[in-house]
């Protein structure tokens, strides 16, 4: 945990990290469904993808309910805590789909 | 949704004319009102519940299940060929289908990236060659439908129309048998 | 410094330093402000080119069953149109703007690297030429300004036509490349002193945010072009479905390009309205914060997108739905923007002048663009509208409100800045409003024509459709369009020639650009200012006088060279002094080198290419032969009573900086070259029944160790070196181990099957070529270092060229270790269903 919050307190790393995370959740969650389709997961399909979902929550929910630090750049470091909180509410709509929608068709 | 966008729209330019106009109430509004109502909460439910009802549109669209009769449409700079659930072909560029019941369309292409489109029955889908993309339409009256290929693929791309006839239920039956 | 020089002795002797001389010299000038303006003109001519290709299709378009241009001929007409405004037009004009406006605005006397920017603009420039006399000669891309495969395929484009496209665009984009790459490593170092991040410019901060989306937007369309070009040559079968290839692939790639930079052209285009509304709101921008939240999530969600332009190709319901919902969020930050922006002129004094009345302009077609944006965005009716006149519509209201009309405004502002005179503000009125109608005109009724269902890119279509009086009326209004940009023209020309002259800052501004004396000087600022205050609410009219007086830093002339300061990326405390390069021919003779290269590809003159390629490269090793010093000097007076380092002393300077995001820039186009290779073993069809593409284990292995070892010396002679020892051993052997690992490398290509034959074999080849191709460039790094050690350039102190060798020869080693990877799954895929 050190050496993470080390990086974090980076105001520039704080600014995107929510966002890496989210981009790095939606390659992972569109490979495992083109996967899944590709190689007939069948019914363990919407599971995994829907662990992936989760999984995804539980980093951008952390960064999300970090506050701000409490240094000199003040200003970005509020942009930061807005812009982790977007990609969490990014994260939960755009990925919601996982639990509904068709997978292979 | 056309209603929705002149409202927003109406609503965008009005704020805009206010802001020049300086009503005292307009002053008053602070700046995180500003961003927090018109960034936040404006656009966000409108967008949950519009992307929401599409997704669910989306669903019931798709070809689930299997659709009684199952057409190929079959693109070729610049022609289309359309075989019939008999594996047959006919030498119109007509495709023939029934009316009032939903029928499958696969489509595939021999050379280039074509479209398959007839704008009154419904969405486009890509003739892709080496994939074969599945579309199912549905015309509800008797009657001859324009299509065209929607995907641009060269200087014949302009004439690359067809037509959709779709045939009350019996006499589509005489034309498939009519044809042996 | 002893005694402070009058204003104009410190102007005449910083001019002496940093001004180009007319002439002939001119060729060799790499100062931004001449580059910028270069640019922006360039631009502009092409938008001419473009709006008089779009004349032409329109001409065409006015009437049913029309004989005016048959369509082989229109076909080049809309391709290059698209072409032209996109990679012509638009990214150079807010390149261009860029590299006039940041030194500035941010108080440096320069870009990073001036003589980049000149290389640029002459790749640019020749780049841009060859499609234009590819057009004059007749065979001009017909592909769509998307280039689908397989229409643009060898069979189906068997012309030159495609490969003008591949290979223009191509030698345009290296210019965005450097571009990018420069920006971004400048607005990160190289402001004033005490400008921390959080006080910069919100310009500076869109710009930041372009920059760094470039970086990892643009290597997947460089890659793509590769990609086919090498199919066109060599019949490598990338996206030849009969071979294993996927015509899908370039669609992605594509559009993982194609959509953020419809975003990369709107970040600059905003950043300029966030710095003009606030100056005639004369009230500091509301929700600066919330600006700089909204641009990173704009950044990020526009690479989540790109599969909207794909939404018919047969991609299952969920993927779409992704795409689906990331396109329509995207509009959340755009409306925080616009929310702030309307904001903050109601709760400011808001004035009219010229600028203001295109930005109106701005707010009634942008929001308009957005509305049908999200419309479009909606998976059932995109498959209505997709590729319809209706997204012909939308895309010129998103691009003609979101970068024209803001581009206007920041004419109207701006201009003075360039000429030194002010605008005359007759002819700008009418021409606004035949602007606005003719626009709406032109494009609004395209939404109907789309419903009705006209296709896009058909070049005749037949009168009995109910279409013909709404072309008629969208021709009718293009032309009114025309005339009011012929307005806009005649009134910035007229503005050089009989504007009024006037003293510094009309407009009341906030931000540093307006500091200095107009036209601006060759060196900026006289001297260089200390920042206490958010850098947007300055008073330049009040510190333009001190500053030209020298009481910043810097504010003198020091034996002849160019120099600059160098920050902290954070804090903004002055870190070293930066010296820059002086003017030279050498950013020409590269580029010309480098045209030699593509023309040599253009017309199959295989033989030529790698010469060209070679004398790039040997060029290339010449830029640092005048720069560096040879003892250790400490640090340095720079006014005020602070002392600093210079920037070859300094540890965390531009170049090391600008290498790690060349790097960065590098591996995304590798992670491409990756994601293409997985993407047609999983979807690609006739995967099935293929022999696999066996490389020797041994051959890897070998591989693997020698660049490792070769990252390991380069990386150990960097320590070493900080530490005081001699390490010219290690560079050797890092060099050697290095080239060991590339003949390997190339020798495991050679062992391939025919290439030609299937994607099996043809992804390993480049695949496995890249890594080979980064091997080579690590030896040169370590040699360039052993160089520069023996020349005295090195100490412990002064160890950026170890820093690079260190950095390139990691990143050798990753590729290779990848590249082997890929080969090996490649080759086990066989087996799976
Ligand atoms: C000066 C006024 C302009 C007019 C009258 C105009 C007109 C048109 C028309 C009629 C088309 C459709 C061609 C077709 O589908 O057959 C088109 C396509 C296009 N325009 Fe414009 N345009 C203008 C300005 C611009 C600008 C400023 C940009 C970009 C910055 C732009 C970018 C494009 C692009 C990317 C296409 C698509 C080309 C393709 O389908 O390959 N246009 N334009
Ligand atoms: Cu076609
Ligand atoms: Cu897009």
């Amino acid at each position: 945990m050190t050496a993470m919050t080390a990086i974090l307190s980076h105001p520039l790393v704080r600014l995107i990290a929510g966002f890496v995370v989210w981009s790095v959740a939606f390659v992972v969650l569109y490979a495992a469904q083109a996967l899944g389709c590709a190689y007939g997961w069948g019914d363990w399909h919407r599971p995994i993808l829907w662990l992936l979902f989760l999984l995804a929550l539980v980093p951008m929910a952390w960064l999300a309910l970090l506050g701000p630090r409490h240094d000199h750049q003040h200003a970005l470091n509020m942009a930061a805590v807005w812009t982790n909180r977007a990609a969490l509410l990014a994260a939960v709509l755009i990925f919601l789909p996982v639990t509904f929608a068709s997978l292979c068709q | 949704m056309l209603y929705g966008s002149v409202l927003l729209f109406a609503l965008v330019m009005v704020l805009f004319g206010l802001a020049y106009l300086r009503p005292a109430w307009v002053t008053r509004i602070t700046p995180s009102q500003w961003i927090v109502g018109g960034g936040l909460v404006l656009p966000i439910p409108i967008l949950v519940l519009l992307t929401g009802t599409a997704l669910v549109l989306g669903e019931q669209l798709l070809p689930k299940g299997d659709a009684p009769l199952r057409f190929k449409a079959h693109a070729e700079r610049w022609q289309w060929t359309f075989i019939y659930p008999d594996g047959r072909e006919m030498s119109d560029e007509t495709l023939h289908i029934p009316a009032g019941q939903a029928v499958d369309i696969a489509v595939t292409s021999e050379d280039v990236i074509h479209s398959f489109w007839v704008p009154r029955l419904g969405g486009k889908i890509d003739a892709i060659p080496g994939h074969e993309n599945l579309i199912r339409l549905e015309a509800d009256e008797p009657g001859t439908y324009w299509g065209q290929c929607a995907e641009y693929c060269g200087p014949g791309h302009d004439g690359m129309w067809f037509r959709v006839q779709a045939h009350a239920a019996e006499d589509f039956t005489a034309l498939m048998e009519g044809r042996r | 410094m002893s005694e402070r020089p009058s204003p104009i002795a410190l102007h005449k002797q910083l001019e002496a330093i940093w001004s180009t001389p007319p002439g002939l010299a001119r060729l060799s000038s790499v100062n931004h402000t001449i580059l910028g303006k270069r640019f922006m003109a360039l631009a502009l001519c092409f938008f001419g080119i473009g709006g008089l290709l779009s004349m032409l299709i329109r001409a065409q378009m006015a009437t049913p069953d029309s004989a005016f241009l048959g369509p082989d001929i229109y076909n080049q007409v809309f391709t290059m149109h698209g072409t032209v405004m996109m990679f012509l037009f638009a990214i150079p004009m807010f390149e261009g703007f860029a590299i006039y406006m940041l030194p500035k605005m941010l108080g440096a006397r320069d870009l990073a690297f001036p003589r980049l920017t000149a290389y640029g603009f002459w790749c640019y420039l020749f780049g841009g030429s060859i499609l234009i006399v590819a057009m004059l000669a007749g065979v001009a891309p017909n592909g769509g300004w998307f280039m689908y495969t397989p229409l643009s395929s060898k069979p189906y484009t068997p012309g030159i036509n495609a490969d003008v496209w591949l290979l223009g665009i191509t030698f345009v984009e290296i210019s965005a490349v450097t571009a990018a790459v420069e920006l971004f490593v400048t607005i990160l170092k190289m402001r004033a002193p005490g400008m921390a991040l959080s006080r910069m410019p919100l310009f500076a901060w869109y710009m930041l945010v372009t920059a760094g989306m470039m970086i990892i937007g643009f290597p997947p369309l460089i890659l793509g072009s590769i990609l086919l070009e090498l199919e066109r040559a060599f019949d490598l079968p990338f996206f030849d479905p009969t071979r294993g290839g996927d015509p899908l692939l370039w669609q992605h790639l594509f559009w993982l390009f194609g959509h953020p930079e419809v975003y990369i052209i709107f970040l600059p285009a905003a950043g300029a309205l966030s710095t003009i509304i606030p100056v005639f709101a004369q009230r500091p921008i509301l929700g600066y914060r919330a600006i700089i939240a909204a641009i990173v999530a704009m950044a990020f969600l526009s690479f989540g997108l790109w599969v909207h332009h794909m939404f018919t190709v047969g991609i299952p319901h969920l993927a779409l739905a992704f795409f689906s919902a990331a396109s329509a969020l995207v509009a959340i930050p755009t409306a925080v923007q616009i929310f702030a922006w309307i904001g903050t002129l109601a709760s400011g004094k808001p004035r009219w002048d010229i600028p203001m009345l295109y930005v109106a302009g701005f707010f009634i077609v942008f929001v308009i663009g957005g509305l049908t944006g999200v419309m479009l965005a909606m998976v059932p009716f995109n498959t209505q509208a997709h590729d319809s006149y209706f997204v012909v519509a939308h895309l010129h209201y998103v691009l003609v409100g979101g970068f024209v009309f803001p581009m206007l405004a920041a004419i109207y502002y701006w201009l003075p800045h360039i000429s030194g005179r002010q605008s005359l503000y007759r002819l700008s009125i009418p021409a606004f409003w035949l602007i606005l109608i003719g626009f709406n005109l032109t494009f609004f009724l395209m939404h109907l024509t789309g419903l009705m269902g006209m296709p896009r890119r058909i070049s005749t279509y037949p009168s009995n459709w109910g279409w013909d009086w709404l072309n008629l009326l969208s021709s009718v209004g293009g032309f009114v369009l025309t005339m009011g940009f012929a307005l806009v023209l005649a009134d910035m020309v007229l503005q050089f020639r009989f504007g009024a002259r006037f003293r510094r800052d009309p407009w009341r501004a906030g931000t540093l650009e307006w500091a200095t004396a107009t036209p601006p000087p060759s060196y900026n600022l006289a001297s260089i200012p200390h920042i206490e205050a958010r850098a947007d609410q300055l008073q330049p009219a009040l510190i333009g006088p001190t500053l030209a007086g020298g009481q910043g830093y810097l504010g003198f002339a020091r034996a002849g060279e160019q120099e600059t300061l160098g920050v902290n990326m954070v804090t903004g405390a002055v870190e070293h002094l930066i010296t820059l390069p002086r003017r030279s021919y050498l950013p020409l003779s590269t580029a010309l080198a480098t045209a030699s290269f593509f023309l040599a590809l253009l017309f199959r003159l295989y033989w030529l290419a790698p010469i060209g390629a070679l004398v790039t490269l040997g060029l290339f090793l010449v830029w640092p032969v005048s720069l560096g010093e040879k003892r250790d000097k400490g640090p340095i007076d720079i006014g005020r009573g602070v002392s600093v380092p210079p920037d070859a002393e300094a540890a965390d300077n531009v170049t090391v900086l600008a290498n790690r995001t060349a790097l960065a820039m590098n591996a995304t186009l590798f992670a491409s070259l990756l994601f293409g290779g997985l993407f047609l073993l999983v979807v690609a069809p006739n995967w099935q029944d293929t022999g696999a593409a066996q490389v020797p284990l041994w051959a890897a292995a070998l591989a693997i160790l020698a660049a490792m070892s070769g990252a390991a010396l380069a990386a150990r002679a960097r320590q070493g070196n900080a530490r005081g020892g001699t390490t010219h051993l290690d560079l050797i052997l890092a060099v050697l181990a290095q080239l060991a690992a590339m003949a390997t490398t190339i020798a495991a290509v050679l062992w391939l099957d025919d290439p030609t034959g299937h994607a099996r074999e043809a992804v390993p080849f480049v695949v496995l070529g890249y890594a080979g191709l980064h091997c080579g460039l690590g030896a040169v790094m370590s040699a360039h270092a052993f160089w520069r050690l023996t020349r005295g350039y090195i100490s412990a102190r002064r160890q950026t060229e170890m820093v690079l060798a260190a950095l390139w020869n990691g990143y050798a080693a990753g590729a290779v270790i990848l590249a082997f990877g890929l080969t090996g799954i490649l080759a086990m895929g066989g087996a799976m269903p």
